[in-house]
């Protein structure tokens, strides 16, 4: 009796050094990294780790830009994926380009911010991230990207996103004209702004890029040529971009 | 919902329930669910507790039934910071007036610091369904939005499909699920026994300081505030009191919204949980014990170390405690020929053994903290698998201390003790220390309760000293022998009085024995108790009875122990009352009813069944509520109940004398309506207490 108890309690005391360390020490448990290829665009590759799109319907939640408006968009981004993706100045910085598919209403994407506005603000980062607004889940979530995108062009982009990664609210025109007074952008400017075209062409390029791509949810990453579905750590973020400088992505976007 | 859906929703129940009658003619193979969606995230599927509508039912019971992925959630009404809840509309469903659907109580979800509520693995969200035209088929038209997340979230839009024809009979499966989620919705009322004393929001908005209540003690309690989508709470700082019947929680204030609407607390506590709109106070309650004492500077923590080490000192002398210390120091007394480094190295080890329990203790203290779980002191005093193990622990050795049997290891264990030459014995050195420090834990919580909570409440180091001090002021006197072996020494030589000692010694071993009975007849109740008492009798006799091999006594005697540990849940399992809350109602018995009014009683029938949502509503909002409830209890008034969770023939032939085949159904007998007067579907407690008085009315005309 006495022996199995202390057999019991050297069990528990284990469970609880080993919980303690996978707890402490994630990283205990990393892994090497594997990737697939995929179809389409070519040369892109997919974490193998990360979700797979496969048995989801793809643009459930983009009941505003149904498939149809998006063709345009798809036809404009097909014929420049890597500018589309990631801006036109590929060749000004040397840094892996890291293209970040994201909403305000969904968890992980809050966690997945923090990670790589972070990394983006290091001075020796190697990477630098790309914000693509990806509204999946909702009205409230379609207002809130595109007054991110208007503030954008008032220079406001950082602190309206900031702003909105923190807090909990729902994007009434109440709420959105306290947080323009709050962060001192230009009220009007920002609904006229949120109306216009070059707004709502961003938004679908950005779901465009996204069906192209296969994203089924959000957050995504897409580093040089690598897609990542779900929200991954900063060591794995910085394993993959180190990957892509050793194999060399640009080689991809001046083919594709 | 309002009065008058609450009518359709009531008859509807009525009419489903009728269909439950028919279950005995009808086949079961009319499956009540929907054809389902199904993705790697989710499989949804709509359910339905009958097989159809039955005649005039005004009211459905049916259910959304998810089935997430692995590592899938969902969430809830309220998501957290951010998040979606689920949402249904009903467009393009036919004869539906009006839908409820209610909210299983959720799951707290941290990750990364973002805190969210929800659902994984399964849930149903139970449907309460109030048909337009009562009786006639339905068509429910289910759209269905809702945001499914792992590491990546994904919108989930899907459509789901449910007829009911005109037909009766239990699904009962379906039923069964509906039922046991609509169990898991929090209660409104005051059913769950918990209760919110004060809530506080201080004026700059950075924390909501709450103070619930609960008959019953909180055992692992969470707080999930509401106050419109636009605001969300951190996670909460949660300490009871009261020997944790005092909930006291602190939660910041992440983002208010403008406009604050009522603030909703919803309380869970394992499987009960109460959701209450609360008002707000002008001032913050106190909590039980305060927090800035436990992060303290080194002279705090010194001093925290102290009380712990004295508190660990004083258990010595607990009598739960002081036996095993007996044993230990009587043993000694026997080896006392084996030499002072023996006896050194003996009780160091022992105290080594209550220092390792104690750091055990600590560590799962950490492990749960980690879990989110709230651990209370002597907790282990609540399980009655454990106290059966104390209990013929002692039992046994009590046995042996009276000279029922001596203790023998099998050769075997002993050839190889004595080949690990110095090492035999140090085990069982090691054990009595442990054994003594797990006895301890009762005799600690009036002691030490509030250095465990600081301890549960602290930083790693706070937790790390707390519990290192008490191993060693409950070790201290074996670190004194083990320091000053001649202290042993100045016992007395053995003789005639060991005898006397060791019956004292099995009296107190017998009395803790005895104790611990006490306190599993509580936990476990009487036939567990009495089931563990048993075996452990057993158990002593076949330990004595000399003439079989050591081998069988011990086999027997480990069987015998297994059984008794096993009876002890398992008894206790089945013989815990459930949940509910102690009724006044007797059982349904048709035969009595005549008999009662023919005395000039009063009875009144309520036939309802677990899965039967109206019934929940008739009885939360009617029946258990004044004063419908203090009518049902008047002398003179006898309140019988009528089970259909399962289907019952006996009661499916009464409800159809009334022309009913389903529930919700409800009817008084008196001297004034001895054919009974069958109330409507959904109850008010107008209808009820004008039946109750037209029942007994001739009652009152010919006694006067």
């Amino acid at each position: 009796m006495i022996e199995g108890r202390r057999n019991t309690l050297a069990v528990l005391a284990t469970v609880a050094a080993a919980y303690a360390g996978f707890w402490y020490f994630p990283e205990l448990g990393s892994t090497e990294l594997n990737f697939e290829d995929v179809q389409y665009p070519r040369g892109f590759r997919r974490l193998s780790a990360s979700e797979s799109s496969s048995g989801f319907d793809l643009f459930i939640g983009m009941n505003a830009m149904g498939p149809d408006s998006l063709a345009d968009a798809e036809a404009r981004v097909r014929a420049d994926i890597c500018g589309a993706l990631y801006g036109d100045d590929l060749s000004a910085t040397q840094r892996v380009p890291v293209a970040f598919f994201t909403e305000y209403y969904c968890p992980y994407c809050r966690v997945q911010t923090r990670t790589l506005a972070a990394l983006d603000a290091r001075p020796d980062s190697n990477l630098r991230a790309i914000w693509h607004e990806l509204p999946l889940l909702g009205q409230s979530s379609e207002v809130a990207a595109k007054a991110a995108l208007a503030a954008k062009r008032q220079g406001a982009y950082v602190a309206f996103h900031e702003r909105l990664m923190k807090s909990s609210f729902v994007a009434t025109p109440e709420y959105l004209q306290a947080l323009a007074r709050d962060i001192g952008v230009d009220h009007q400017r920002l609904i006229t702004d949120m109306r216009s075209a070059p707004v709502t062409e961003e938004l679908e390029n950005s779901a465009a890029l996204a069906r192209v791509f296969g994203i089924f949810g959000t957050p995504a990453l897409i580093i040089g040529r690598t897609i990542i579905q779900g929200q991954i750590d900063e060591k794995t973020i910085l394993r993959v971009a180190e990957m892509e400088i050793e194999e060399d992505w640009t080689s991809q976007c001046q083919t594709a | 919902m309002n009065k008058f859906s609450r009518l359709f929703v009531a008859k509807l129940i009525l009419l489903v329930c009728l269909g439950f009658l028919g279950a005995g003619l009808a086949s079961m193979s009319n499956a009540a669910e929907s054809g389902s969606f199904s993705n790697p995230a989710l499989e949804a599927r709509l359910i339905a507790a009958e097989n159809g509508v039955g005649p005039n039912a005004t009211s459905l019971s049916a259910g959304l039934h998810l089935k997430l992925g692995e590592g899938w959630k969902t969430y809830w009404r309220s998501p957290g910071e951010v998040g979606i809840p689920p949402s249904i509309d009903w467009a393009g469903s036919e004869n539906v007036e009006e839908v409820e659907l209610l909210w299983p109580a959720p799951e707290r979800f941290t990750a990364f610091g973002i805190e969210n509520f929800g659902y994984h693995d399964e849930v149903v969200f139970p449907l309460r369904i109030a048909l337009s035209d009562p009786g006639a088929p339905v068509r429910l038209n289910a759209n269905v939005t809702l945001l499914t997340c792992s590491t990546v979230c994904v919108p989930q839009e899907f459509t789901l499909t449910l007829s009911l024809p005109r037909a009766s009979g239990i699904d009962a499966d379906a039923a069964a699920l509906i039922s046991a989620y609509a169990e898991k919705v929090p209660e409104e009322g005051a059913e769950s026994g918990i209760s919110i004393q004060s809530a506080y929001l201080d004026p700059d908005m950075t924390a909501l300081t709450l103070v619930a209540h609960s008959e019953r003690p909180f055992a692992g309690p969470d707080v999930f505030p509401e106050l419109g989508a636009g605001t969300a709470f951190g996670k909460p700082d949660i300490r009871l009191g009261d020997g944790g019947r005092l909930l006291w929680a602190r939660l910041p204030v992440l983002s208010a919204a403008a406009d604050l609407p009522d603030l909703r607390i919803t309380v869970t506590d394992g499987d009960r949980a109460a959701s209450l709109f609360t008002e707000l106070a002008d001032a913050a309650p106190q909590p039980p014990f305060a927090l800035d004492r436990v992060l303290p500077g080194l002279a705090e923590l010194a001093w925290i170390a102290a009380i712990a080490f004295l508190g660990g000192l004083v258990l010595n002398v607990m009598p739960c405690v002081l036996p095993v210390l007996s044993i230990k120091l009587s043993s000694a007394m026997k080896s006392r020929d084996q030499g002072v480094g023996r006896i050194r190295k003996g009780f160091a080890v022992s105290a080594l053994g209550v220092l390792a329990f104690m750091w055990s203790l600590a560590a799962l203290t950490l492990a749960a903290r980690g879990l989110g779980m709230t651990v209370g002191w002597g907790l282990q005093f609540q399980n009655p698998v454990f106290l059966a193990v104390m209990f013929i622990v002692l039992a046994v050795f009590s046995a042996n201390l009276f000279g029922a049997f001596e203790i023998e290891l099998p050769s075997s264990l002993q050839t190889r003790l004595a080949r690990a030459g110095g090492g035999k014995g140090y085990s069982g050195d090691f054990a009595t220390g442990a054994f003594a420090a797990i006895l301890a834990t009762p005799c600690s919580a009036p002691f030490l309760g509030t250095a465990v909570a600081f301890a549960l409440a602290g930083r790693l180091l706070d937790i790390a000293v707390i519990f290192t001090a008490l191993g060693i002021g409950l070790a201290l006197p074996y670190l004194i022998v083990a320091a000053f072996p001649a202290a042993i020494s100045r016992l007395p030589k053995p003789g005639r009085w060991m005898l006397w000692l060791k019956i004292l010694l099995g009296l107190a071993l017998a009395g803790t024995a005895g104790w611990l009975f006490w306190v599993l007849i509580g936990v476990g109740g009487m036939t567990s108790a009495l089931a563990v008492l048993t075996a452990s009798a057993v158990l002593v006799v076949i330990l004595s009875f000399s003439r079989l091999a050591a081998g069988a006594r011990l086999s027997g005697a480990a069987a015998t122990g297994a059984l008794a540990i096993f009876l002890a849940g398992f008894l206790s399992a089945a013989g815990t009352p459930n949940a509910k809350p102690a009724t006044d109602w007797a059982a349904f018995d048709r035969r009595e009813i005549p008999k009662l009014v023919s005395r000039g009683e009063v009875v009144f029938v309520d036939v309802t069944a677990d899965w039967c949502l109206t019934c929940k509503a008739n009885k939360a909002l009617v029946l258990d509520r004044a004063p419908v409830r203090t009518a049902l209890r008047a002398p003179g008034v006898t309140a019988m109940q009528a089970d259909w969770t399962r289907p019952d023939e006996a009661i499916s032939r009464y409800l159809e004398t009334f022309d009913r085949y389903g529930i919700p159904f409800n009817a008084v007998y008196g001297p004034g309506a001895p054919e009974g007067i069958v109330l409507p579907e959904l109850l008010s407690s107008e209808a009820v207490l004008s039946a109750l008085e037209k029942a007994a009315e001739r009652a009152v005309a010919s006694g006067g």
